[in-house]
């Protein structure tokens, strides 16, 4: 029995530590026991649809192998983020409710860690994503060589989105008291962004539309994505395309960070 | 050792217009057990949940184990807290779980992983330790909640409520356990219930909230003696002598009625409150026996620590 009066090797974690002590428990939760092999598989079935459908398409030549290609890696994308903002948008606002938030802020780890260490779990879903869709990828890309370019492209986009909404998934959910009411937030900003790339080609030409279609972090990172896997340009050639993703991945991170220092057991009481 | 376990001065807390704990000055003394008690909504759970630097206070100051409150990680580290709503991951086992607020605490993942097995044999789980907790029962679920409490050894162990729900052999169980590891552990305990029988039982020391004021604190005496709880004895006397003996004790100053529900010869006498029990009790001997009539049994009711309970938190 360890003494009552306190073990010598117990120190106090730091950001560090803690936060990968929680993000361990967070991987094994999600992954041995919760929802990461459900969504996992649900992914894989969806892009195995997807890729059934475009390459069908292809075949039939109504659609080309680039776009093919270029349809599954932003398809791919979309859903992996979708679901990492499901998984961050649950982290805090979902303790609160499954009550088990307390005995964490009881621990004097700073509760940016716990918020962290979180986040570092959810962003696990978009890598597991991206080994599966890396299979689709090179499986549809044979024989026109934009297998590398694809990949490299997806995973620099896919990250920063996964990064984006894995950071406003958490600020949402740190400010939220139920997580029906985070994954509505969450859900609904995710559309909203989602917007710009529905706007009729007139629309996205003026000024306004050019800079509306930057600065949307979906749009424009589907943008890049396209800009490679179908037009062929090289990684660097249009890296303003990645500017937008970049900014709100910064903005959410530091939104997380400035919320999770003032988590409390209940939203807004002190 | 700090001779003082928690310490707090005019503490408050207000939610919107509803004050919740008003001017709270506690003064726990090292190793005591403290029966923490009040009706619901008394502003027990603000209290501990200020106290373990879950909630600020709106006003006041307070300490733990000689840590100033604004200190929230050092008092962390010292004290262990097992929450009235305390929730439980269901698919985690109870061993995996323990570990996990160990190294929380910041035990390396070995030293972890041996306390939380520790603990769990001193709670009683060792066989269920690799069990997925949503598979206890709730009994098991705050015996792995207290277990979770002492992980990292605290100093000062705050426990809400945690026999609510509980069936009785439940309840006798965290008692035992509670009053175990008070004895061996020299532990600190803030012990919040409504099990007044059983809080006087195990603690030293009691302090009585009502809406969001002390009402009393101190030993169990002298929270009884303070509260001035209404006590009555039934004296048990001949069937033919219980009608004299209620005239009798009428001259003598106190009020007496026949109890019938207790038998022919019960007479239910009202003991004056602010007089201790004993000479209470001898008034009333002395005037029946020196009018001849034999006592042939004395019960003392009332004088317990819920009556003084209910006194002090009667609606005024």
């Amino acid at each position: 029995m360890t003494s009552a009066t306190g073990s010598s090797a117990v120190t106090r974690p730091g950001f560090a530590r803690a936060s990968w002590v929680v993000c361990r428990q967070e991987l094994r939760d999600l992954w041995l026991s919760g929802r990461g092999m459900p969504l996992l598989l649900a992914f894989s079935v969806l892009l195995s649809v997807t890729s059934y459908l475009v390459a069908s398409n292809q075949a039939l030549n109504f659609l080309e192998q680039r776009e093919a290609v270029n349809l599954t890696l932003q398809m791919a994308v979309a859903v992996a983020g979708l679901m990492v903002l499901l998984i961050a948008g649950d982290g805090v606002s979902g303790e609160r409710e499954r009550e088990t938030l307390e005995s964490l802020l009881l621990t004097p780890v700073s509760t940016r860690s716990l918020v962290f260490g979180k986040a570092g779990a959810a962003l696990s879903l978009w890598l597991a994503a991206f080994v599966v869709t890396s299979v689709y990828v090179v499986s549809l890309s044979r024989g026109v060589g934009i297998a590398a370019d694809a990949l490299v492209a997806g995973l620099l986009v896919g990250t920063v989105l996964s990064v984006f909404l894995a950071g406003f998934g958490l600020f949402i959910s740190v400010l939220s008291s139920s997580n029906r009411f985070s994954l509505s937030v969450a859900f609904f900003a995710l559309l909203a962004l989602f917007a710009p790339s529905q706007l009729p080609t007139s629309a996205q030409n003026g000024w306004a539309g050019t800079t509306l279609l930057h600065v949307d972090p979906f749009t424009s990172g589907l943008q890049y994505l396209s800009k490679v896997v179908v037009d062929a340009h090289g990684l660097g050639t249009d890296v303003a395309w990645l500017v937008g993703p970049l900014g709100a991945a910064v903005v959410a991170v530091i939104a997380a960070w400035l919320v999770a220092g003032r988590l409390k057991l209940s939203p807004g009481r002190s | 050792m700090v001779e003082m376990a928690v310490q707090s001065h005019q503490l408050s807390k207000r939610y919107g217009d509803t004050l919740a704990v008003a001017g709270l000055d506690l003064e726990l003394p090292t190793g005591t057990v403290l029966g923490f008690l009040g009706p619901n909504g008394a502003g027990k759970t603000t209290v501990i949940r200020m106290l373990s630097t879950i909630l600020d206070p709106d006003a006041g100051s307070f300490s733990v184990a000689g840590v100033p409150g604004t200190d929230r990680a050092a008092v962390r580290e010292r004290i262990g807290v097992l929450p009235e709503s305390a929730g439980y991951p269901r698919q985690q086992t109870g061993r995996e779980w323990l570990a996990y607020h160990g190294q929380l605490f910041g035990r390396s993942p070995a030293a972890a992983r041996e306390a939380a097995g520790s603990w769990l044999e001193e709670v009683g789980l060792g066989e269920r330790g690799s069990a997925l907790i949503g598979t206890y029962s709730r009994g098991m679920r705050q015996r792995l909640g207290i277990a979770r409490a002492l992980i990292h050894d605290p100093q000062v162990l705050f426990l809400d409520e945690p026999t609510l729900g509980l069936d009785p052999a439940g309840q006798r169980q965290i008692l035992a356990l509670v009053s175990r590891i008070a004895d061996q552990r020299q532990v600190t305990v803030v012990f919040s219930s409504h099990l007044l029988a059983e809080v006087e039982e195990i603690c030293q020391r009691v302090l009585i909230l009502n809406q969001g004021r002390v009402a009393a604190q101190g030993t169990v005496a002298e929270v009884v003696r303070t509260a001035a709880a209404p006590r009555t004895a039934i004296v048990q006397v001949r069937a033919e002598a219980a009608r004299r003996a209620i005239e009798v004790l009428a001259a003598a100053g106190v009020r007496a009625d026949q109890a019938t529900t207790r038998g022919p010869g019960a007479v239910v006498v009202e003991l004056e409150a602010k007089e201790p029990t004993s000479s209470a009790t001898a008034q009333v001997l002395t005037a029946l026996v020196d009018a001849d009539i034999a006592v042939l049994g004395l019960e003392i009711e009332g004088g317990r620590l819920s009556d003084a309970f209910l006194a002090l938190t009667a609606p005024s």
